[in-house]
């Protein structure tokens, strides 16, 4: 079931890069919403397409979503001028979220690009709190809107220079490394996440690495870099997609990307079959 | 409580809002909204249909647009057979009615899916000959009198349901082409499809539609629909022949606007993607405006516009 709620605004943050955290009271969503979902916000009166946000955390006892995103057009810009206290109008949980089911019975490496990091931190947490066996690897160019420490956990294949993490997976206990090509960043990979995702994936012997899967959402290039990632290791893979939407219901098509299937190619929707695809079945 | 029932083409409408066609899918989507209700809904026009599936248009295929935006889709769909066989089955008829929506790039090919749908639950066939997102057939013939009559024709033997065409605003003389289309057998009129336009990316230095052109939809087309609907008025009047005007209603006011002018039914789509529970508050809206001007129907609303 997909609700349509005025849900309020209980904390809203601003981060350097135009970087926004929303925590929003909506119970019926924050009860059923799973990672790899999103939600679709009005950000201005009629008159304007909703945005579609996806979920970075769903705590069914307080009610309590929260969302992470970037002002990069107007619907964006017209998000973050809302303010604490102030009502949003959306919808949601929307989309085909992760199967973290048959992901648990594996390791799962979470790998997380700039505002794509949420779902992923969504979806490690769900993973650690089922028993399962998670880590994350997460890439920006923007300061991360996190708070920040040095990690305790040792990761093969990556540098002890390369040590910072994000505080919250920290005390989770869910062992995490970030990239950024940004110099100002101390204690990250210097270069993008697929490739540090790489050097731990050799680091790993092989046996154990066949029992990874990845799952990873972000920019178009970095979800490529993480299929054929895959791809090259023989793991399953899944990445979430976006593209622009309207309805965000599966009304329109609208907001499709193309599938290679034992059947042949499809268009398929990325608000309700996705956002989360089999990498192997995108047509990249 | 006034009476929102209408008669379009011989069909009782519950309410005069209907679910257009490119908006809603199949039928199967809105109903997982919590609070959404088909008893608000006339009739819903599913997603346009040819005879074999057909792929769609590269991404990307859609860009919002200054009050509204641009689609250029391009007839995603799994063909008539498939829709009759295995959606039709699954849509909860007892609730609301369901029209399908006849597409080609021949007459043939029209009747053909008029045909199909003719042993079909759907109680009426709206003929798109104006969209405007495909290489052949669509608005090619939409723009064309002769063409757009021929279409009809060929379909009119094909089924006893009413057939109600979908007329493009982009053609220069739409009377001519809806008299056309009348004298061939057209029961009704929806009237407006959406107005062909385009958007550019700076950074690629491309057209944002993989299509370049795309249908502009939105409260920015409702004035040009309106006056579309005006153009109509007389000869619909002369035949007594329903329209269902459609283009940028977002809520009562506007469905108001469109009802004066003439319009039996109220379509609503882009609409519904700004608000997808509108249709509850548009039925409100109505009844409370027939209610405070002592209007018993929303029939007797239809075409009372002073001009």
């Amino acid at each position: 079931m997909i609700y349509e709620v005025r849900a309020l605004i209980v904390a809203h943050i601003e981060h350097p890069g135009a970087q926004h955290v929303m925590r929003l009271h909506a119970p019926e969503i924050a009860h059923q919403a799973q990672p790899g979902q999103f939600i679709h916000i009005q950000v201005a009166a009629p008159g304007r397409l909703r945005r579609p946000v996806s979920l970075m955390l769903a705590d069914p006892e307080t009610g309590h979503i929260d969302i992470l995103f970037k002002v990069v057009g107007e619907g964006t810009r017209l998000l973050a001028q809302k303010q604490q206290g102030e009502h949003l109008q959306l919808c949601g949980p929307i989309g085909t979220p992760f199967d973290l089911e048959t992901l648990v019975k594996g390791r799962v490496a979470c790998v997380g690009g700039g505002v794509g990091i949420p779902p992923m931190i969504f979806a490690a947490d769900r993973l650690k709190a089922m028993g399962g066996d998670v880590l994350l690897f997460a890439g920006s160019e923007q300061p991360f809107p996190f708070a920040l420490q040095p990690s305790t956990f040792m990761l093969p294949g990556i540098s002890p220079q390369v040590h910072m993490t994000i505080r919250s997976l920290e005390e989770r206990d869910i062992p995490c490394r970030l990239s950024s090509n940004n110099p100002e960043l101390p204690g990250c990979y210097h270069g993008y996440v697929p490739t540090m995702l790489e050097d731990w994936l050799q680091a790993v012997p092989a046996p154990q690495r066949q029992n990874i899967s990845l799952i990873a959402c972000g920019p178009h290039p970095m979800l490529q870099a993480v299929a054929a990632c895959g791809e090259r290791h023989g793991l399953n893979t899944w990445v979430s997609l976006e593209e622009y939407m309207a309805c965000g219901i599966g009304g329109c098509a609208g907001c499709v990307v193309k599938t290679n299937e034992h059947d042949g190619e499809h268009y398929r929707r990325v608000c309700v079959d996705g956002p989360v695809f089999d990498a192997r079945s995108v047509c990249w | 409580m006034p009476d929102l029932a209408v008669n379009f083409a011989g069909l009782r409408l519950q309410t005069p809002l209907v679910m257009l066609s490119g908006c809603v899918g199949f039928g199967e989507e809105y109903p997982r909204l919590e609070g959404f209700d088909y008893r608000d809904i006339g009739a819903v026009i599913l997603k346009g249909t040819t005879l074999e599936p057909r792929l769609g248009n590269a991404p990307h295929r859609l860009y919002e647009t200054p009050s509204g935006m641009l689609n250029a889709i391009g007839l995603q769909n799994p063909g008539a057979r498939h829709v009759v066989d295995h959606i039709l089955p699954r849509l909860p008829h007892e609730q609301t009615q369901f029209w399908a929506n006849a597409n080609g790039t021949s007459p043939e090919e029209y009747a053909e899916v008029a045909r199909i749908f003719d042993d079909s639950p759907v109680t009426a066939i709206e003929i798109n000959i104006s969209c405007p997102n495909v290489k052949e057939g669509g608005v090619h013939f939409g723009n064309d009198p002769v063409m757009a009559a021929k279409v009809v024709e060929a379909m009119r033997p094909a089924t006893r349901k009413p057939l109600i065409t979908k007329l493009s605003p982009n053609n220069a003389d739409i009377v001519s082409t809806a008299r056309r289309c009348f004298e061939a057998g057209s029961d009704g009129f929806s009237v407006i499809n959406t107005l062909v336009g385009m958007a550019v990316d700076l950074e690629r230095r491309q057209p944002v539609l993989a299509n370049i052109s795309g249908g502009l939809s939105g409260p920015a087309i409702k004035p040009v629909a309106l006056w579309k609907l005006f153009q109509l008025r007389q000869l619909c009047q002369q035949h007594d022949i329903p329209v269902l005007g459609q283009g940028g209603i977002c809520n009562a006011h506007d469905a108001l606007e469109f009802a004066l002018v003439g319009a039996t039914a109220l379509g609503i789509g882009t609409g519904l993607f700004y608000d997808p529970l509108m249709s509850g508050s548009i039925v409100q809206g109505l009844k409370d405006y027939l209610q405070q001007h002592g209007i018993a129907a929303y029939e007797e609303l239809v075409g009372s516009l002073q001009a």
